[in-house]
């Protein structure tokens, strides 16, 4: 899927009276941080390291049989109508909301070993580069719902691409726990359900569970886990062994900043002044 | 007496233009007379469910859930007998002949929309004189008219009234108000903000624009009742409800309007930034070494407006293209987010919004229990932080759902939301309140 076409705000830009606007998204210095910008920006293709067929993503999400018609929520919109609003009359429905399909979720768990994303990065990300996604972040998970259509395809990407390491991201639907705890022997974040193992024949990882523990028919390989440098040049996690937090001043006077403009702004809005 | 030298555009909901350089004060709920006139509405109107008297009397289940009198019954035609119900109700709430009481027969006499004369509020101090003058009377009329003798009156009353006063409120009874009764308000001034999305949904008939509208005033108004907007911050939330509720310079429109087709969330930040700009609300303060734009301005609470403004168009993009509501709270973490990192500046109400969305993000999608979107208002535990800024998105995203809900808001907001968008000032919030602040603009 290619990502959505960078941007209204870019288009505007284009066309504004002297003064372009170029999104940022993100600050500070460090690399981290500049990864954290370029997963951010929908202009970023992400790099696609392997191929999941349509059906066997299906199979690991486990909403749906492959092959399935989509079960729905409600009917059409087309047979149903909709209530007299300028906003449903401006903003296009997405293909799975204009079927009325069920909103289903596909939920990772992210290693603090330099997995290639970080829970918030994910939710940001989210929010920037596909319409219509309801994300939480949450401890040891970070689910992702949608129009069960909408989803499928936007799973596609985020398993196919960089931003997915097999041994060190994760697909579960339940009982995340794991993102914290030390690798096995074969680099493989911990799983207490073992929905994956590591081949050690191909060299890959294989979903043997949905992603709620539902054992598989058939292994389903999801490609070679990264090596260790190339997954600490793509992360965009902090660490105190890898990119110190600390280094990044940019990063951290931002934080500052927001804390201080928030306290500020509610004792007394009127008070900030060009600071 | 001008306060602040704020001027404002007024739009529809369709982004026409209404007026223009309209001061900011004219839609205060102090001066505004629509809103003065919708919050009166939301005081002194009441539905009342006929059908449903008529089969609780018919079945003797009064009083909520699992209450039922077995071998109670008085079977009466009240459907059938609706207008005369109805005159003589209007004659025991009246004061004087002329007043502003009124009684109107709806959906062919299954319910009727009371609106209790502002003489009987006025001769107390507690808004739910029109809940119980009109179950009252109400008992009376039936009594009377059906000739129900003091062995079946209980029975009247307990399928008007429901399980009260066992209960604090009107459990299982048949007469509703808007409001809830004060001791449900999570603290004083609460009242207006103690109405659940889905109501505000129904009310406007999920026009999302009016839906946004009027759940703004009425969360807004309850900030003057609050003791909020006093001092510095009562620009702060004239600012919020023209922009983010009344669809002030045609702020949200339009950024929806840009994005509607293939916009992300992401787009509708990069759209705020591009008009705050553009706008001199904001402007660069400095380069930072990778290159970064921190942003600043001389003006936060037009910040805060602009940022909410983006907040609504957010949330009509995301949750409009997914045609449904459950997006809202990823809306107000996510937007915030998304926005003091494209800025450097605080997101909506300084924070407050985004640490709203992460609790209702939890009370919303079945973690802790709660319920869906449409079960929320400005009152509930875990969005009463936000203040003001919050649930008029709520009441947008719950007008653009689709069904994708067990507990839809019809369900939910029953026969008080059908019955109030009878009332073309709450239905159409944006029209009047608009063309009253165009005729009061010389007063400022």
């Amino acid at each position: 899927m290619t990502p959505t076409p960078l941007t209204h705000a870019g288009q505007i830009a284009k066309e504004a009276k002297g003064k372009p606007y170029k999104p940022q998204y993100y600050p500070g210095n460090s690399l981290p941080a500049k990864n954290r910008k370029k997963y951010l920006d929908p202009s970023y293709k992400l790099q696609k390291l392997r191929t999941i067929s349509d059906d066997d993503l299906v199979r690991i999400m486990g909403h749906r049989v492959p092959g399935q018609a989509y079960p729905s929520t409600h009917p059409p919109l087309e047979e149903t109508g909709e209530p007299a609003c300028p906003i449903r009359e401006m903003v296009t429905a997405t293909p799975g909301a204009k079927a009325g399909d069920r909103i289903r979720y596909i939920q990772f768990t992210d290693s603090v070993y330099f997995a290639p994303v970080t829970p918030y990065v994910r939710a940001w990300m989210y929010h920037t580069r596909w319409r219509s996604t309801d994300v939480g972040v949450l401890s040891g998970r970070v689910p992702l719902e949608m129009r069960e259509r909408d989803l499928e395809k936007v799973a596609k990407e985020l398993v196919e691409t960089e931003i997915f390491d097999p041994a060190r991201s994760a697909i579960r639907g339940a009982t995340v726990h794991g993102h914290a705890l030390r690798l096995d022997e074969n680099g493989l974040m911990f799983d207490a359900y073992r929905r994956y193992l590591f081949n050690k024949k191909t060299g890959e990882v294989e979903y043997v569970k949905d992603q709620v523990g539902v054992p598989l028919d058939k292994p389903i390989p999801v490609g070679k886990p990264m090596k260790e440098d190339m997954l600490r040049k793509i992360t965009s996690e902090w660490r105190i062994d890898g990119h110190k937090y600390r280094d990044d001043k940019e990063a951290i006077d931002w934080v500052k900043r927001i804390h201080m403009l928030r306290t500020i702004a509610g004792f007394d809005p009127e008070g900030i002044k060009g600071i | 007496m001008r306060k602040y030298k704020d001027l404002i555009n007024l739009h529809d909901d369709r982004g026409r233009l209404i007026a223009s350089e309209v001061p900011i004060q004219t839609v205060s709920p102090l001066t505004n007379p629509a809103i003065q006139k919708i919050i009166n509405f939301v005081k002194q109107c009441v539905a009342v469910n006929l059908e449903g008297i008529q089969n609780a009397l018919a079945t003797g289940a009064v009083g909520g859930k699992y209450c039922s009198l077995r071998g109670r019954s008085v079977k009466k035609d009240l459907v059938a007998n609706a207008g005369a119900i109805a005159d003589a109700l209007k004659e025991n709430l009246q004061v004087t002949a002329k007043d502003d009481t009124e009684v109107r027969v709806l959906k062919g006499g299954k319910h009727l929309l009371v609106l209790v004369p502002s003489k009987r509020l006025a001769a107390g101090v507690e808004y739910t004189t029109s809940a119980t003058a009109t179950a009252a009377a109400l008992c009376h009329v039936l009594i009377d008219k059906f000739k129900i003798d003091m062995w079946d009156a209980d029975l009247v009353h307990a399928a008007v009234w429901g399980r009260y006063p066992q209960t604090m409120e009107m459990l299982g009874g048949n007469v509703a108000s808007l409001l809830s009764v004060p001791q449900q308000n999570e603290g004083m001034g609460y009242a207006l903000r103690n109405i659940m999305a889905a109501h505000t949904a129904m009310i406007t008939r999920k026009n999302a624009m009016n839906a946004a509208a009027l759940s703004s005033i009425l969360e807004q108004a309850a900030m003057w009742e609050m003791g909020d907007a006093m001092g510095n911050f009562e620009r702060f939330h004239l600012l919020g409800l023209a922009y983010q509720g009344l669809n002030a310079d045609n702020l949200v429109y339009s950024i929806v309007k840009e994005n509607a087709k293939t916009g992300t969330l992401g787009d509708v930040v990069k759209s705020t930034v591009q008009r705050a700009i553009e706008d001199d609300v904001i402007r660069p303060l400095r380069k930072e070494p990778s290159g970064f734009t921190t942003y600043t301005t001389n003006d936060m609470n037009k910040w805060n407006a602009y940022a909410a403004a983006g907040l609504m168009a957010g949330t009509m993009v995301t949750c409009g293209s997914a045609r449904a509501m459950q997006h809202t709270p990823s809306v107000f973490i996510y937007f915030d987010d998304l926005l003091e990192r494209e800025t450097g500046l605080p997101g909506v109400d300084f924070g407050r919004v985004a640490g709203t969305g992460v609790e209702m993000s939890f009370f919303s999608h079945s973690i802790y229990g709660g319920g869906n979107p449409a079960v929320f208002a400005g009152n509930h535990i875990v969005t009463r932080h936000s203040k003001g800024f919050t649930i008029p998105c709520v009441s947008a995203a719950v007008a653009l759902d689709a069904g994708t809900t067990i507990y839809t808001p019809e369900k939910l907001s029953g026969v008080i939301g059908e019955v109030l968008s009878e009332v073309p000032e709450l239905r159409e919030p944006l029209k009047y309140v608009n063309e009253a602040a165009a005729k009061i603009k010389g007063d400022f």
